[in-house]
């Protein structure tokens, strides 16, 4: 197989690679040899390196990770365990969906980071403020995209299931659900990304530990490559965690996978 | 001749929303022997399928009687099952699955439910496609499965609401072939709506033409044409004469109907 058939087999991953490695290139060569690098505004991806590394090994980078990683899983499992049944809620009693709607919409549009301090205020620094704040971001996509779901549902799945027998049970079950899981799924990787956000925005407001934590206090001090190292694991995640939902939808909803990659 | 279906009178009104109420059937009366294959042929929104949806058992009529077997119709039933137009395929449902819908939704046990479901998909040419998804389907293919499931439940009845209508015309003449070689095998009484003349005349014994709304039975033609039928015979004389008297019959009410201002 010539050059040419490889890269014709994997030219996504191919260009993908290499735009990531060309822009690492480039900052790292600007600023060696066009830039002067003054490190207290700048840092080059070398150091960001080096310094990434002392954190994984010797930092206080897992700790860190690990109290982040619990504020996030409390305030995004409630946003789970709240919003869906509201959402599922909202569209089987449209009167109440059209009641709780304009609430919903407004605060979904809002950037409710503003309230970080308020939130700060009422529970306090740390665990508990933190885990309020990614909840509030991340309850919304999961009440909204729900509430689409079951409103999108066919009506003629539902003259089907009823014209054998079914009867409602086997609607919510056999119709209503399947029709709203991908709605879920989409709504909860929206979700991951505000429950980011809010993770790191109540770090930055009080905190003494954590990632975003990390992240303040290194960027106050001008240690920009450890900073950029925390930033560094913030994408990871973030990557991750996507990514991590993407299969969890191919593993939960194979008929809108198949559906896509036509 | 004994009467399987037996409709009385049936009146029934729509009332949409902020309109006048339509009424879409008038004293419609009709009787079906066991094991006929009848067609009901009338223009757009004279209530031919609203009709089957009352035999469903999905609708209930303001008035007038409906049986069968002498039993007044109260709900669905295991003794009819309907093919719909467009399909009603659970989108996350394999074709087995599927085909299985109707049997799970009466307790049936998930081994029999499979045999039962692998027989069926057999009987309909779709063997190798157990384990596809229906977008990975082509139309024809998806009606089958349709056609599968509504046979899966063994009802007496077949209630078939314009099921080729949305198949390009090759495919829908080899369905309407396959149909009749399945009607034939296993003695069903078919219940069939269409549009199209030829496919009423090649289909059934009798065709029913119903008049604008609301629908009443403008006129009932025997078809005597041998069985079992094939192709050929739509090429002869005496199918164009069946086509010509069902069409003759129809086309005043389809002037009513566009002098109507719809």
């Amino acid at each position: 197989m010539g050059i040419k058939a490889i890269y014709q087999e994997h030219y996504r991953l191919i260009l993908g690679s290499a735009s990531v490695l060309g822009l690492i290139l480039v900052w790292e060569l600007m600023l060696t040899f066009l830039i002067p690098l003054n490190p207290f505004f700048f840092t080059k991806p070398s150091l960001i390196a080096v310094a990434f590394k002392e954190q994984v090994i010797y930092g206080a980078l897992w700790g860190d990770l690990a109290v982040s990683s619990k504020a996030f899983l409390w305030g995004f499992s409630f946003a789970v365990l709240l919003g869906i049944p509201l959402g599922a809620f909202m569209g089987w009693r449209r009167r109440a969906g059209y009641t709780l709607d304009p609430f919903f919409t407004a605060l979904y549009a809002s950037p409710l980071v503003a309230l970080a301090p308020l939130i700060i205020v009422v529970f306090g620094v740390g665990l508990l403020a933190k885990s309020v704040l990614v909840f509030a971001l991340s309850v919304f996509p999961f009440i909204f995209n729900t509430f689409a779901g079951v409103r999108s549902t066919d009506p003629l799945l539902i003259n089907v299931v009823r014209s054998f027998g079914g009867g409602e049970k086997d609607l919510y079950f056999k119709v209503i659900f399947p029709t709203t899981l991908p709605y879920i799924i989409a709504g909860a990787r929206i979700a991951l990304g505000r429950g980011l956000v809010g993770i790191i925005v109540g770090e930055f407001y009080a905190a003494s530990e954590g990632i975003g934590f990390a992240i303040s206090r290194f960027g106050d001090t001008y240690r920009l490559p450890e900073m950029f190292a925390g930033i560094f694991v913030l994408m990871i995640a973030a990557v991750v965690l996507t990514e991590g939902m993407r299969k969890l939808e191919a593993v939960l909803a194979p008929w809108r996978t198949t559906e896509e990659s036509r | 001749m004994v009467s399987l279906i037996q409709a009385r009178n049936i009146t029934l009104s729509f009332r949409p929303k902020n309109r006048e109420s339509v009424t879409a059937l008038n004293n419609f009366t009709i009787e079906v022997a066991k094991g006929e294959f009848v067609s009901i042929v009338g223009p757009s929104g004279c209530g031919k399928s609203t009709f089957l949806n009352i035999v469903l058992g999905l609708i209930k009529p303001d008035s007038g009687e409906i049986r069968l077997n002498g039993t007044p119709i109260k709900g669905p039933g295991q003794e009819r099952a309907m093919v719909f137009q467009e399909f009603g395929l659970l989108p996350w449902r394999t074709v087995t699955a599927n085909v299985e819908l109707g049997l799970e939704l009466k307790d049936v046990p998930a081994a029999e439910r499979s045999e039962r479901a692998i027989e069926l998909i057999k009987l309909v040419g779709l063997a190798g496609f157990e384990r596809h998804y229906p977008h990975e389907l082509s139309g024809g293919m998806k009606q089958r499965v349709g056609l599968a499931r509504a046979l899966a439940t063994e009802p007496e009845v077949l209630l078939m609401d314009e099921p080729f209508a949305a198949l390009d015309a090759q495919t829908r003449d080899l369905m309407q072939a396959e149909l009749l070689q399945i009607w034939e095998r296993t003695q069903k009484t078919v219940l069939f709506v269409t549009h199209s003349i030829e496919e009423a005349a090649y289909l059934s014994d009798r065709v029913i033409v119903m008049t604008a709304r609301p629908g009443r039975t403008k006129s009932i033609l025997k078809i005597n044409l041998p069985r079992p039928r094939d192709y050929e015979m739509r090429l002869c004389a005496q199918f164009n004469d069946i086509k010509a008297d069902i069409w003759n019959t129809l086309k005043d009410e389809l002037s009513a109907r566009s002098l109507d201002g719809h």
